[in-house]
């Protein structure tokens, strides 16, 4: 709770536009794009969004990291004549009623370079990342906040092998 | 669900702005005594923001050899999940400061994006430019041989990770990790040793009891006597619940089980 009001306080005490920096107020913010973005979705005061890690329950997802990890399992079919292998990360909006937007994904080799999957791939990853409905409620005290959650998927020769964090 | 702030957190940071700026002073460099003095304008400001990103850049802006803004501009970026961004920044303090910073990115490659081998590859290359100990994880939960051993079994080589583990363990100064002898446990487990599995289970008990002891046990005892199983999984699952078992505030350590796997074992028909 006291990490929270030292946000709050932090974020008051943050200029709110500073056109020359290069950095956004906090790294990693996504701003809404109705290009991209479900026009349903909206952020309830993403001003003092936290990170998942701030809520203190490692992945806030009903039926924890299993229940995904499950779903990823059953949904996720690989293609044999793709064998691309690297990291994907999908990082997204949880806002106060758990409802999840904003979704924004980069992907890597295995050497940490920039690089593009075959959007088989990355289209069900969406998809099905798109589609987790468990995801928790962040609290403080009684009321409740929106937070940044990321999930990453480790694919080797085209294969689903883990989700993190 | 409940925020919370945990020591751990707070001593993290704490931890990354204790830096001594005057040992560079000592050391006639006044080149990175000047960027660390800096660097330290982001003391009391959120990891994650532009004003600590923004003096970590000033810091490197006085001296580019600063390795530690690097490093410190690189925490934001893995917490985020942001390989991309993390792994540049780490890459110039390690090509800086090889040294001090090869354990840091070993154990990060391990503990956020499960790069076994990456991992593997920074805590060996550490190890063969020190003479002293290597260490521990930033969280201070593993000792960087326990968590090389777990990469080591994590890419299929059990036999090489075992071996890494005991020696690590038989270590007559190290320091036992909260994790060290129940890992130690499953990996015999998985290797057919169960009595030597046992062993290890029982002195994870007396260091730090965890439902995932009793977990692992239960699939032991579940080759004989499914009755005693049962037990051992309804233990694990009220230890699970009431918090007493593994937990990382940022990922999931290795060998975790959850609540649906202790009930999906109780559940399983004879």
């Amino acid at each position: 709770m006291l990490f929270f009001v030292g946000l709050l306080l932090l974020a008051a005490c943050q200029p709110t536009d500073t056109p020359t920096s290069k950095y956004p107020r906090w790294v990693g913010d996504i701003s809404a794009d109705p290009e991209l973005d479900d026009a349903d979705f909206t952020a309830c005061n993403e001003k003092l969004a936290a990170q998942y890690f701030h809520l203190g329950q490692q992945l806030p997802y009903k039926g924890e990291k299993y229940a995904i990890e499950q779903a990823f399992a059953k949904q996720f079919v690989p293609n044999p004549a793709i064998k691309q292998s690297g990291l994907i990360r999908i990082r997204f909006m949880v806002n106060c009623e758990g409802r999840a937007g904003r979704f924004r994904m980069i992907a890597m080799d295995t050497n940490y370079q920039e690089q593009q999957f075959d959007p088989y791939i990355t289209d069900q990853l969406m998809e099905i990342t798109k589609s987790l409905d468990g995801w928790e409620v962040g609290m403080r005290k009684d009321e409740s906040v929106d937070y940044y959650q990321y999930l990453i998927f480790k694919i080797e020769d085209g294969q689903l092998k883990e989700i993190m964090p | 669900m409940k925020l919370v702030l945990t020591p751990m957190l707070l001593s993290f940071h704490l931890f990354l702005l204790s830096q001594n700026c005057n040992a560079y002073l000592y050391q006639g460099d006044t080149c990175q005594y000047e960027a660390c003095i800096i660097a330290e304008k982001r003391a009391g400001k959120y990891q994650f923001s532009r004003l600590y990103q923004e003096a970590l850049d000033e810091s490197i802006a006085r001296c580019d050899r600063f390795s530690h803004a690097y490093r410190h501009k690189s925490v934001a970026y893995l917490k985020s999940g942001d390989f991309l961004n993390w792994k540049k920044l780490m890459d110039k303090a390690v090509a800086l400061d090889p040294a001090e910073h090869l354990g840091y990115r070993g154990w990060c490659r391990y503990q956020f994006f499960r790069d076994y081998r990456g991992a593997i590859a920074d805590i060996e290359r550490l190890d063969s430019l020190v003479t002293y100990d290597i260490g521990h994880s930033v969280n201070s939960d593993y000792h960087l041989n326990v968590a090389k051993a777990i990469c080591y079994k994590a890419i299929g080589q059990k036999e090489k990770a075992l071996q890494i583990l005991r020696k690590q363990l038989q270590e007559e100064d190290h320091l036992v990790g909260i994790y060290d002898y129940l890992h130690l446990g499953v990996l015999l487990m998985e290797l057919g040793r169960d009595a030597e599995a046992l062993d290890a289970f029982s002195r994870q008990r007396t260091q730090n009891d965890l439902a995932e002891i009793y977990y692992y046990e239960g699939i032991i005892a579940a080759k004989t006597n499914r009755e005693k199983a049962i037990t051992l999984w309804q233990k694990a699952k009220d230890m699970y619940l009431e918090n007493k078992r593994m937990y990382d505030h940022y990922t999931y350590p290795y060998d975790q089980v959850y609540l649906a796997q202790i009930e999906a074992r109780m559940a399983e028909k004879e």
